[in-house]
């Protein structure tokens, strides 16, 4: 099956979009799922979803682009749709910047920027489908690969 | 007044790039799999690998090396962001009949753990994945595969669980539970698993 995951990579990549959506479905979106869910929230967490902001609750669902903050008494755990989960301490913000996800074939991206704060991200299903499906952008660098655990700090005073 | 204001825009690039930056350390915590660390500022490219060589790298303003802390010391940073970390799922795989989407009657019975499990977590949601065997070409197979999981789905929702909550896909005979060579009719790899999450 190796060949046919290969041809597939280029179809799926052109069809990101409607991933779940069979190939005769094309163009007809039916449900455009979330990208992740907060199944664990302390203290003052926000979510910032286009022009609103709302208290990141759990149970909360995040698409892409939305932004994740949490105040000096909070902390946060987001499960995606893949099985990667990312949580972060008190006084951080992330953006989730891209996330695509094909739950046929695990193809996809994961692109998260970690501007501030403290960031514990375990990739599930889309680590293993590229050697470069996991991205992370900081301040000061891009982290490109395919780690299972990563730990990321950004803002360390010491 | 020209050299005064270069000098002073150095100063201060200096100061951005070296003492004053906010330290960044990105690491490794277990698992396999590496990552390459590349600077964004084009003026001081620079890039090292974060693997289980060098499992912490640290960025200075200036550039990505081996940080000055252990793994040990950076996880202690992370105390509160790894308390906030989600339980992991918990999967339940259910059988089929063979080429239909009919659960077999036992598993029809262990329905009843899923339902146990969903009660113990906060805000639950369900990811439902389609399998099938060898039998029948891979496009067959994929459309089996999503039936299985769109069925199980439906069923879900009937019993009470929000449409929302519930994502269904197939992996068709891509992830047998027991690889076998083509069109072999296995029992084991018609199912569809259940990750309550």
């Amino acid at each position: 099956m190796k060949q046919f995951r290969y041809s597939l990579a280029a179809l799926a990549v052109a069809a990101l979009a409607s991933p779940s959506v069979p190939a005769q479905a094309e163009g007809e979106i039916l449900f455009k799922p979330w990208a992740a869910g907060i199944k664990v929230s302390k203290g003052t967490v926000q979510i910032i979803h286009g022009e609103k902001t709302y208290a990141g609750r759990v149970g909360a669902k995040l698409r892409e682009n939305d932004v994740v903050i949490t105040a000096d008494n909070g902390s946060v755990g987001l499960l995606f749709l893949d099985n990667s989960t990312l949580s972060m301490g008190p006084n951080s913000e992330v953006v989730l910047k891209r996330y695509k996800y094909d739950p046929t074939t695990y193809l996809g991206a994961f692109d998260v920027e970690v501007k501030q704060g403290t960031v514990s991200l375990q990739a599930g299903d889309l680590a293993d489908s590229g050697p470069d499906n996991v991205r992370v952008t900081t301040p000061q660098a891009e982290l490109k690969g395919n780690a299972k655990q990563l730990l990321i700090s950004v803002g360390d005073s010491k | 007044m020209n050299r005064i204001i270069f000098s002073a825009t150095l100063c201060s690039l200096l100061i951005l790039a070296g003492c004053s930056a906010p330290r960044e350390y990105y690491g490794l915590s277990g698992g396999k799999g590496s990552m390459t660390v590349t600077s964004r500022d084009a003026t001081k490219p620079g890039s090292t690998t974060l693997d289980a060589k060098t499992p912490v790298v640290m960025h200075d303003g200036d550039k990505a090396r081996a940080a000055d802390i252990n793994a040990d010391q950076l996880r202690g940073k992370f105390a509160l962001a790894l308390e906030a970390q989600p339980l992991p799922p918990k999967r339940f795989t259910l059988y089929f009949v063979e080429g239909s989407d009919i659960l077999t009657a036992e598993s029809q019975a262990a329905v009843t753990a899923i339902f146990e499990e969903i009660k113990q977590r906060p805000a639950p949601d369900l990811v439902v994945v389609g399998h099938t065997d060898r039998v029948g070409s891979v496009a067959a197979n994929d459309q089996l595969a999503a039936k299985r999981a769109n069925t199980m789905r439906e069923q879900l929702i009937k019993r009470g669980i929000d449409a929302e909550n519930i994502q269904a896909s197939g992996r068709g005979e891509r992830d047998p539970l027991v690889p076998t060579a083509d069109e072999v009719a296995e029992p084991r790899n018609r199912r569809v698993e259940i990750l309550v999450r």
